[in-house]
């Protein structure tokens, strides 16, 4: 992905040497950072041997210099207008955290009634259990963010409570890693906005565990925007008791490497899943998704839709596992996979996985790879539409399938524009995509879908 | 009586086909080795150029590693433990079917296969393969007035050697995976079909293959050509007696198809499966590929799949020449702890080509049955589509259903749709149509017929039925 | 059972020379541990037609699956008598051919499973049965086209699978359509006119009409007295908590329509209390 940086070094010496210039463990993570550093050491990185890594090339990342994590220049407070999610600030009720990977989230803030950070004794016990709970404990990404992670989020919704809260990390260079957990007790409700972007060359590393309790939901919208010369690695861990619902929307673009990893397990049926993604690559990005969902009760649900347009030499990878173990009697789960390939030198690769060992269940999966519809392009032009700007439409029709579904103060981030901008800043000028010229965002737009299932 | 108990009486019908047929048999000694490789060679009387083609395989072989991918548990083969020829002693040439020992005359006929003159099919030519060796062709005569080539492989090695040189590996080559390898070392026989340039075959061919021997192996290779224009429609079919012991079949197809060909290729496989604990049944490690090397030129693959202990199996399509088709239609049934990985492959290469997937999984028992297929669409596939549809029936709650669809796509003016759903034979279905005076076999046998019916319809005429009967003899049989 | 022994009235008889088709007594039944009949007695006779009706839960759609077989519910106790033969005794099938018919309140969709097939296999188990011969294809091909009629049913239906895809009323038309083809002595026809609209209802009711003939006996079930607007019945009873409650003529129906269910619980508990 990093061109410039053409350097030998494998992936396990590049571990070897951040090992060897993290700073001694320290802060509430002590002991994770203790534990995950001697996993990192021992564990061998992942290979394109292994299924799971088959279609993503990790050692890409070792030609990222992970000099010490410098900050971003543009430090943002609440309230910074510069930056998108300020505008949305006018929700008083929404309260902004600013994850750094450095200081404590939560320094100088006032949480919203019904939130509260989690004691040290809590965390002790809750801090890795849905990572066990949906079987990624000992990944290698995961591991990676054990080892480096100083600081985390880690917060309770009280039972009943309804919060909405929004969570920016601005990577400047280098590596930063964030950990994030949250407790949702019974039917707490929360709404979860958060963004990820980085400045320059250097690895943002997510884990996030979020544990629901019976009747909790929660609305995560993460927006991801990187430079080509960045890399997002990102662990979602989710763990949902009965009858709470999870909708998870995630929208990536320009990263030189993302690999997402959204894994929800419903622990005993009977609860609600929709997952979303959209990831856009160009250049020579390549954008991975490898999504994880485990029923291990009966009557759960899923909903799951991912996107992916891969123009230029970008290529996207979706992987998408859905068990169903005998347990699981009832379930309905519903996966599709859709992608849009602009270019012939980029490349999609994408495979639904279903494994079901249970006779009275609904599954149903499917996949479609194509360009743009010419008959939908066509009926475009028919009606004195530029060839280009139907293009752009039909594109934007078919992002905004799954960007409508972020959470309300997360759409008011623009995110397709911004997406377009970040995947590709040049092209996006051109195409005459300027705000202007077209729908608000929000507003249906008007061209039929973006291509026929 | 609850409908998933009943369900697995009804799948759990005895095999028809596990008898062992008393012959004197020439065996050679146990173990793999180069020497059994020339041995065998020798055995066959073969010219060097095939002999350097085992030697070198077996050369692959010894540095290659059995594939861990598939969703497949079993113990590790031990391949020293295996016999890798064994031939039914009779006079050194069957100058005719009358000299052909009446033992196996009747093995074949016990299995529906008659073979003389007087009750042979009228429309089908059969190559009638026995563990290692052919022992009989019919209609070789009418067909050769056509042109036709219909042989055993080892016969075609002695007459038409040209041919074997020109196509032998250059579909699956030696090196492509362990099995093809293995059986590229020291395949035994499996039957050769040439069709010339705009010859469309005058009757439908088949090969039938019998497992008798407990610790044979089965290597079977098969060959089929058709020139500019040519036209064949092939069936083969298969059985192995039961034993407690598992028998390894490493069988490797390949199918040649130039200009305006087309080849339609049809599998009834009904190997023995072992018995309900799991014990015995055959390992089936196949590769079958088909090269639509010329433009226009059309593989179709049909496959009913009900025996085996363990099917490893991937029919495909290389489809180079542009506005080829291929296509692949497939059932799979495994019941008791049988369990099948099976799929297709359709690389597109070439412009405009064209690819169906089709594939119906039907799990009962404990059985594990696993869908995985690639549809690869190559940058200069302008214009290429394809269509895949993989559907799943599962029969009581112990049996799985995977399915593992790849997906790789480089060009965009391709189009590649992929569909699945998984159903279960619902008790209230099977209750509906019993409420209407159909008998509980009857229904589940309407239901999964019903379920494979896009599949069914691809068999030719003469087998479709005989593939509907092979299912209903499975599913058939005692309610309580 | 003993606890409504002597508030039960026994079903009154307009024939008494006509043959008693179905005799049901004491019926008690259960599904996985829950018990829903609770002693229910009913006599049907050539010629009758019969209304149950009751609220969702007395039971009234658990006795027609009992009669019919489904292997969910099992009969715990009492009999059921069909032309002098047990009738619990004989499988599903056996009851279908023996000429006990049940129209389902929602009939399956059976992917794959041509109608036209279907109807032709099962109409062949009813003849053979009957000691009639098979019909071929074209034969029942011709007669399938002649019972199309009774349900006014395009013949396009015949070429889908099983009730796959069909609307609400074209499902309960193909219901129709199955009986005029078995010609059963008994009809059960279990909520058929719900989730239909007023011509389908009226072509619905046409059909079970013309197929109730003196040698037959019909079950409706329902529990809107709409049904039975367009086709009268004899005898209507009143069903709750798993049993017969009440049983009257056509003014039964007509006391619920005004009236309501109310007064069903009332009786019902002060029954118990009694």
């Amino acid at each position: 992905m990093v061109a410039s940086t053409a350097s030998p070094k494998t992936l396990a010496g590049w571990t070897g040497d951040l090992l060897a210039q993290l700073p001694a463990p320290s802060g509430p993570l002590t002991d994770v950072q203790r534990r995950g550093r001697l996993a990192l050491s021992a564990l061998a990185p992942p290979s394109r041997h292994q299924e799971a890594w088959r279609f993503t090339d990790l050692t890409l990342l070792a030609s990222l210099d992970l000099g010490p994590s410098a900050p971003n220049a543009r430090r943002h407070s609440p309230g910074d207008s510069s930056s998108g999610p300020s505008e949305t600030s006018a929700r008083s009720e929404t309260v902004c955290l600013h994850l750094d990977g450095r200081s404590d989230p939560l320094a100088g803030l006032v949480l919203p009634a019904g939130v509260t950070p989690l004691a040290d004794s809590e965390l002790v016990l809750a801090l890795g259990h849905t990572l066990a709970a949906t079987g990624c404990e000992q990944d290698w990404p995961v591991e990676l963010n054990h080892a480096c992670a100083s600081q985390l989020l880690a917060l309770r919704v009280a039972s009943r409570a309804k919060v909405s809260l929004e969570l920016v990390s601005d990577g400047g260079t280098g590596l930063l890693p964030l950990r994030v957990l949250l407790i949702l007790e019974e039917k707490a409700e929360l709404q979860l906005c958060q963004r990820l972007t980085a400045a320059g060359a250097g690895l943002t590393s997510l884990v996030l565990e979020a544990h629901l309790g019976r009747g909790a939901r929660l609305e995560h919208g993460l927006v991801a925007l990187g430079p080509p010369e960045a890399a997002l690695l990102a662990h979602l861990a989710l763990e949902q008791e009965p009858e709470s619902e999870v909708r998870l929307v995630v929208a990536s673009a320009g990263w030189g490497l993302s690999r997402l990893e959204p894994r929800v397990v419903q622990v005993d049926g009977s609860a609600t899943t929709t997952l979303r993604g959209l990831q856009l690559v160009t250049g020579e990005q390549i954008a991975d998704t490898h999504s994880h969902m485990a029923f291990e009760g009966p009557e759960g649900q899923l909903d799951q839709l991912h996107k992916a347009v891969a123009d230029g030499r970008g290529r996207s990878v979706f992987n998408g596992a859905v068990r169903v173990p005998r347990a699981a009697q009832r379930t309905n789960a519903a996966q599709l996979s859709r992608s849009l390939l602009l270019s012939d030198r980029a490349r999609i690769d994408t495979k639904p996985e279903l494994e079901i060992v249970a006779d009275d269940v609904r599954c149903a999966h499917g996949a479609t790879v194509s360009c743009l519809q010419q008959d939908e392009l066509f009926y475009l032009q028919s009606r004195g539409i530029a060839a280009e700007q139907a293009s752009a439409l039909l594109k934007r029709a078919f992002c905004e399938e799954v960007l409508r579904e972020l959470p309300a103060p997360a759409r008011l981030w623009c995110p397709f524009e911004r997406l377009l901008a970040a995947a590709d800043p040049a092209p996006a000028a051109q195409s005459g995509l300027a705000a202007s010229t077209l729908p608000r965002v929000g507003q249906e737009p008007e061209a039929p879908e973006g291509e026929k299932g | 009586m609850t409908t998933a108990a009943s369900l697995g009486d009804l799948v759990s019908q005895p095999y028809k086909y596990g008898f062992v047929t008393d012959i004197e048999t020439e065996k050679i000694a146990k173990g793999l080795s180069e020497d059994v490789v020339r041995l065998i060679s020798a055995k066959k009387e073969e010219p060097a150029f095939l002999l350097d083609f085992r030697l070198r395989a077996y050369r692959q072989w010894l540095q290659m590693e059995t594939p861990d991918w598939a969703t497949l548990g079993y113990p590790p083969i031990d391949f020293q433990n295996i016999i890798y020829y064994a031939a039914p002693k009779q006079r050194d040439k069957k100058a005719s079917l009358d000299e052909v020992d009446p033992k196996l005359l009747e093995t074949f006929e016990k299995l529906g296969i008659p073979l003389s003159e007087q009750k042979r099919l009228t429309n089908v030519a059969v190559d009638a393969v026995f563990d290692s060796v052919s022992i009989a062709t019919t209609y070789k005569e009418k067909l050769a007035e056509h042109g036709v080539i219909f042989c055993s492989i080892s016969e075609a090695v002695k007459e038409h050697p040209e041919l074997i040189e020109r196509y032998l590996g250059t579909v699956v080559p030696s090196n492509d995976n362990y099995y093809s390898a293995l059986n590229s070392a020291v395949f035994s026989d499996g039957s050769f079909v040439f069709i010339p340039k705009g010859v469309e075959c005058p009757m439908e061919l088949s090969t039938y293959f019998r497992i008798n021997s407990g610790d044979t192996g089965q290597f079977e290779r098969t060959l089929i050509v058709a020139e500019e224009g040519a036209s064949v429609s092939y069936l083969e079919g298969c059985t192995a007696p039961m034993f407690d012991t598992n028998q390894l079949h490493a069988a490797v197809v390949e199918l040649v198809v130039l200009d305006d060909a087309s080849i339609k290729y049809s599998t009834v496989q009904n190997w023995y499966a072992g018995d309900e604990n799991g014990v015995g049944g055959i390992y089936n490690f196949v590769t079958k590929r088909g090269h639509c090397r010329g433009d226009r030129s059309k593989i179709s693959w049909t496959q009913v799949e009900t025996g085996s202990a363990i099917t490893w199996k991937y029919p495909s399509c290389v489809l180079q020449g542009a506005d080829s088709v291929g296509e692949f239609y497939s059932v799979a049934l495994t019941n008791n702890h049988q369990q099948a990985d099976t799929g297709s492959k359709m690389v597109h290469v070439g412009p405009r080509t064209r690819s169906t997937i089709v594939s119906k999984g039907i799990s009962a028992g404990h059985s594990a049955n696993s869908y995985r297929g690639l549809v690869q669409i190559g940058p200069k596939a302008v214009g290429a589509r394809n269509y895949s549809q993989c559907d799943s029936m599962l029969i009581g709650d112990q049996a799985a259903a995977n399915t593992y669809p790849y997906i790789r796509s480089q060009q965009p003016l391709a189009s590649v749709e992929h569909e699945a759903s998984t159903c279960r034979m619902s008790e209230d279905q099977l209750f509906y149509l019993q409420s209407r005076g159909i008998a509980f076999e009857e229904a589940v046998s309407m239901m999964v017929s019903g379920f494979c019916r896009d599949v069914f319809n691809q068999l030719p005429m003469e087998f479709a039925a005989e593939a509907d009967k092979l299912l209903a003899l499975k599913l058939e049989g005692s309610v309580g | 059972m003993s606890l409504f022994s002597d508030s039960f009235v026994s079903t009154p008889v307009i024939r008494p020379d006509a043959d008693v088709l179905l005799e049901i007594r004491g019926l008690h039944a259960r599904v996985e541990d829950k018990a829903i009949l609770k002693g229910v007695d009913l006599t049907l006779r050539a010629g009758e037609i019969h209304a149950v009706m009751g609220r969702n839960g007395s039971g009234k759609s658990t006795l027609s699956k009992v009669l019919a077989g489904h292997p969910a519910y099992t009969v715990t106790a009492g009999t059921v008598t069909y032309r002098g033969q047990n009738l619990l005794e004989l499988s599903p099938e056996q009851r279908a051919r023996v000429g006990v018919f049940l129209g389902f309140q929602y009939p399956v969709e059976i992917p794959g499973v041509s109608n036209l097939e279907f109807l032709r296999v099962a109409t062949n188990a009813r003849r053979a049965e009957l000691g009639q011969e098979e019909l071929d294809t074209f034969a029942f091909e011709d007669l399938v086209r002649e019972r199309l009629t009774v349900v006014q049913m395009d013949p396009a239906f015949l070429d889908r699978s099983v009730n796959e895809g069909f609307s609400g009323g074209e499902k309960k038309r193909n219901e129709i359509l199955q009986m005029a083809l078995l010609e059963p002595l008994v009809a059960i026809l279990d909520e058929t006119d719900s989730g239909l609209d007023i011509d389908a209802l009226r072509i619905v009711a046409a059909g079970v009409s013309q197929l109730a003939t003196a040698d037959t006996a019909t079950l409706l079930i329902t529990h809107y007295q709409r049904l039975l607007e367009a086709i009268t019945p004899d005898f209507v009873h009143v069903m709750a908590a798993g049993r017969i409650l009440r049983t009257g003529g056509r003014e039964l129906a007509l006391e619920l329509e005004e009236r309501g269910y109310d007064w069903v619980d009332q009786e019902l508990a002060s029954l118990e209390l009694g």
